[in-house]
């Protein structure tokens, strides 16, 4: 059974507006595939016309190798889970489950044997008369994924079904949707703008953005190699350092960084990166650490404006001496635990230091990226933007 | 149209839907109403002299109407009356509106809603039979009124329009009421008690707060009461007298006692024009469009 | 002004019920004129003479198959049109819904009189049929008015969910979204039922030589009166307020499962 995915040069238009630029994607048979990204970047969108609601402006959908053009919605061999669940209020579980059978003639006896051994799969086993109606928030969402699965599609489309749920039931359903997909072996394609939900989960992400995919990869390479400086700042927490390369060898290159003077960092993945040219560089909040005075590496001298406890960690809020910008740090426990006898306390100066290895530096493509307040996706164009973006809005700090 | 009703339903359901549809509107709904138009402008002809010289387009209907002192001043009374009974029915329903709305428990008001509507499903010709019943010469208003030493002679209450009004407000006092409802339900309790607290009487609070926000609904209920009272034949002719008429018994008489349809046509589409002009006053009146009126 | 208030409810009530009792009363009344004053003994020899009346008997057949006959007529045209306004975005729209709701402000004896003009040129004069098409004109607004209500409330993601499920459109109409307004049809096919039971200004144009209940009734009240008429009043109060009350305890029950619903 082939549930591997092909999208070929496809494009969506809704008028003047193109809503998916032109995409070209293969998502493997038995993948976890995820799309991330704000809300308004194409990816219900692209969900859509893989499920057949949406019909492409341009090019082509496949599915196992066969064209979807012209296959109808009910036709096709996806299922969908939708965000809302959309049961049918007005049936019992054993009929929601069992519609997609009956409407295809399936016998009834047939029909049972196939919804028990989905219950139990979902682990609801004697629910089935129970009206949908009387279920609780994550007993609606297992009879939404045994519905989906009872039609034994080729690919199950999951567009954003967690976010209904509450923070400690949708951690644990990413562990059972995980658990569900391996037992199944089925494509799962995952709709979301909540990057814990498609770090945890996925083989793969593409990551999205004004209807174009930034940066397709495993969530560690997403992570520690980001292509754009949008994914750069949407996945996970970024510092960003406005530069320009003065010198590149290999991997390594070094910025100017305009006040705060050279600083190394490591090129981000396929960066064309010349000489002069306008970038900026990303360091992650925990790869800053306090060291002393005439260390060894880059140092940046801030003051602490803020400590917040964060449990774990202690997040500081600091300003760079030489240029007046905003820097956040992360401390882990270890460091954290000085906090209590007296260090780290608003206003006091301290210096920061990194491994260049740690820094990404990725040219100043003026791609989208993150409003500082607000969290939702602004399009910059480049030289304009702050010299220094601790990025992230209220979703985006989830991981 | 159909496509988009295809793409929901598929082809043979979109199909139906739409024959349906067009058969109603188009075969029931708007080439009678064309027809009648049509022929209101015909002169009344015998079988024979149909396509012949004298066939054609003519106002001479319309004309019989303002020549016809009776006629004219029917028509009126009827345009006045009904304007009375509107008004009359705004009053008597007001206060209950506002209770059920605003003052009774949610259970009261539950209850006052299915004794409202009980009487409602029950036949107007009958609820008019009763009004006939109690406004009789002999009937029990008159030996009240004659017990309790009111008046010393029993009233023919039948004989003049006091009967048509009081029937008419009865009759049509719910299609008042549930507008007028719907509309003061959706008024913010707090409005009311700010208003009281910034110390208006209950009178001004009424005037500037309650009656303004009431708005769409008293426009509803107007449009509803008069369409109906203009247009009411049971009333009248069960509680009228041959001095009362309404132009409803004029529109059925040249029908099936004068015979002359066309004169009937031309008679019923001034009527129709009547409640039309009403409904589009009172519409730009109270600055309220169609959607409001469907609730 | 509370109390003047509450004394203006009592009133209101004593006005709407007094003449419905009164009407029920004077069908005991052994006087040959419906009227409770005087009371000349009780009896009930007037349900006798009703029960004797073939002419009523008809009357109430006639009533019951057009009835029926506007029922298959204006419940299916109505839910069409409930779709049909649901589902089309044209710019034409704002004018057919107009259409559709004119034959609600139109006063009912246009409504009959316009009925007979149009069918007279294909030969066909006033008789059960033409009141069948008569009522259902307008009858159908109101069907179409209750099933929007229930429709507008509609999560048409369920559409989707069937279709994507494999199911065909029809598949879709029959089992997802008929089900969900079959309350409101219900609702409808019993009003639809009583307006064309009750329903006198349309049909006395366009009923004929034919005779319904309520011209039946509205012919006995002018010219034969007696409290034989009270009786049969009095029966289809009776018949009326009985489903009345059915309808409203379906309709509360429905309303409690719905905010159920939407509450979850």
């Amino acid at each position: 059974m082939d549930g591997s995915v092909k999208l070929d040069e496809v494009v969506m238009r809704f008028g003047d507006f193109t809503a998916i630029e032109p995409t070209t994607l293969a998502i493997e048979s038995g993948e976890f595939f995820s799309f991330l990204g704000p809300s308004g970047c194409g990816k219900t969108t692209l969900l859509n016309i893989v499920s057949g609601f949406l019909t492409p402006s341009e090019g082509q959908v496949l599915i196992g190798g066969e064209p979807m053009a012209g296959v109808p919605v009910n036709r096709r061999p996806t299922a969908m889970i939708f965000q809302n669940l959309a049961l049918f209020p007005l049936m019992t579980v054993f009929e929601n489950i069992e519609f997609g059978l009956e409407v295809r003639g399936v016998d009834k006896r047939t029909r049972r044997e196939a919804s028990e051994r989905l219950l139990s799969l979902v682990a609801l086993e004697g629910s089935g008369p129970k009206l949908v109606t009387e279920l609780s928030g994550g007993q609606k969402q297992r009879i939404a994924i045994a519905r989906a699965l009872a039609v034994e599609p080729r690919v199950l489309l999951l567009d954003e079904p967690l976010s209904a749920l509450d923070l400690k039931l949708r951690q644990h359903m990413r562990a059972e949707l995980k658990a569900i997909q391996r037992k199944t072996g089925i494509t799962f394609i995952y709709i979301t703008h909540d990057q814990g939900e498609a770090l945890t989960m996925s083989d793969r992400v593409a990551v999205m953005s004004a209807g174009r995919i930034q940066q397709v990869a495993d969530p560690m390479t997403l992570y520690r190699s980001p292509s754009t400086g949008f994914v750069a700042s949407f996945v996970g927490e970024n510092n960003r350092l406005e530069a320009k390369v003065i010198d590149r060898q290999g991997e390594r290159v070094r910025v100017d960084a305009g006040l705060l003077g050279e600083l190394p960092g490591r090129a981000g993945a396929q960066a064309p990166l010349g000489n002069g040219q306008a970038a900026a560089l990303y360091i992650r909040p925990e790869h800053l650490r306090p060291v002393t005075q005439g260390a060894s590496g880059p140092q940046l001298e801030v003051d602490i404006v803020s400590v917040q406890f964060e449990g774990a960690s202690l997040m500081l809020q600091t300003r760079l001496v030489a240029s007046a910008e905003l820097l956040r740090v992360q401390l882990g426990s270890e460091l954290a635990k000085r906090a209590s006898t007296g260090s780290f306390q608003p206003g006091e100066r301290i210096i920061l230091g990194y491994d260049p290895d740690d820094a990404v530096v990725l040219p100043d493509d003026g791609s989208p990226r993150l409003d500082e307040e607000t969290g939702e996706v602004v399009e910059t164009t480049a030289g304009t933007a702050g010299a220094v973006q601790p990025s992230g809005g209220a979703d985006v700090r989830s991981a | 149209m159909f496509a988009q009703l295809k793409a929901r339903f598929g082809g043979p359901l979109a199909m139906a839907m739409l024959t349906l549809l067009g058969m109603w509107l188009i075969v029931m709904v708007t080439l009678p109403q064309l027809q009648m138009i049509d022929y209101s402008l015909r002169p009344n002809l015998l079988p024979a002299e149909v396509g012949g010289p004298k066939d054609g387009w003519t106002l001479d209907n319309y004309v019989t109407l303002f020549n016809n002192d009776i006629h004219r001043g029917i028509f009126f009374k009827t345009l006045w009356s009904s304007i009375l009974v509107t008004v009359l029915t705004l009053i008597v329903s007001y206060p209950l509106a506002y209770y059920l709305a605003k003052v009774a428990t949610p259970r009261q008001a539950a209850l006052c809603l299915l004794m409202l509507i009980v009487p409602f499903w029950i036949n107007e010709i009958l609820r008019t039979y009763s009004w006939f019943i109690i406004l009789a010469f002999r009937g029990p208003l008159n030996e009240i009124l004659l017990a309790l030493g009111l008046i010393e002679r029993p009233i023919r209450f039948l004989n003049g329009d006091a009967g048509v009004m009081v029937g008419m407000v009865y009759a049509y006092i719910l299609f008042m009421v549930f507008p007028l409802y719907n509309a003061i339900e959706s008024l913010d309790d707090n409005q009311i008690r700010a208003a009281r607290d910034l110390g208006a009487g209950t009178l001004r609070t009424h005037r500037r707060i309650v009656i303004p926000h009431a708005k769409p609904g008293i426009a509803t209920g107007s449009i509803m009461t008069f369409m109906l009272a203009a247009g009411s034949y049971a009333v009248p002719a069960l509680l009228g007298s041959p001095g009362s008429r309404w132009f409803t018994q004029i529109i059925y008489n040249w029908f099936f006692e004068g015979g002359n349809w066309n004169q009937g046509a031309a008679y019923a589409f001034l009527l129709l024009v009547l409640c039309i002009g009403f409904m589009s006053l009172v519409m730009k009146f109270f600055k309220v469009g169609l959607g409001d009126i469907a609730k | 002004m509370a109390f003047g208030l509450r004394f203006y409810i009592v009133v209101f009530f004593l006005y709407l019920f007094l003449p419905l009792i009164v009407m029920a009363a004077a069908t005991f009344n052994d006087s040959r004129f419906p009227t409770i004053t005087p009371w000349d003994g009780t009896t009930l020899r007037w349900f006798g003479e009703l029960w004797a009346d073939g002419g009523m008997w008809q009357a109430l057949s006639n009533s019951l198959l057009v009835a029926t006959g506007v029922l298959c007529l204006a419940v299916p045209i109505g839910i069409s049109s409930a779709l049909f306004l649901n589902t089309v975005s044209s710019r034409a729209k704002p004018f057919i819904y107009a259409l559709i709701l004119s034959p609600l402000l139109t006063p009912g004896v246009i409504i009959g009189i316009s009925t007979l003009i149009f069918w007279r040129q294909f030969g066909v004069s006033g008789g059960i049929f033409l009141t069948v098409l008569g009522q259902a004109t307008f009858i159908a607004a109101y069907v179409m008015l209750m099933v929007m209500a229930r429709l507008q409330r509609f999560d048409r993601t369920m559409e989707r969910a069937a279709l994507d499920l494999g199911a065909s459109q029809w598949q879709m109409f029959r089992r997802i979204l008929l089900p969900y307004l079959k309350p409101a049809i219900l609702s409808a096919a019993v009003i639809a039922f009583l307006q064309s039971f009750e329903n006198y200004n349309t049909t006395l144009f366009v009923v004929g030589y034919d005779t319904t209940l309520t011209v039946y009734i509205a012919s006995k009240v002018r010219t034969g009166l007696t409290p034989a008429v009270n009786a049969l009043g009095l029966v289809l109060i009776l018949i009326t307020v009985a489903f009345a009350v059915i309808y409203e305890v379906k309709r509360r029950r429905e309303q409690a499962s719905l905010a159920r619903l939407s509450r979850q």
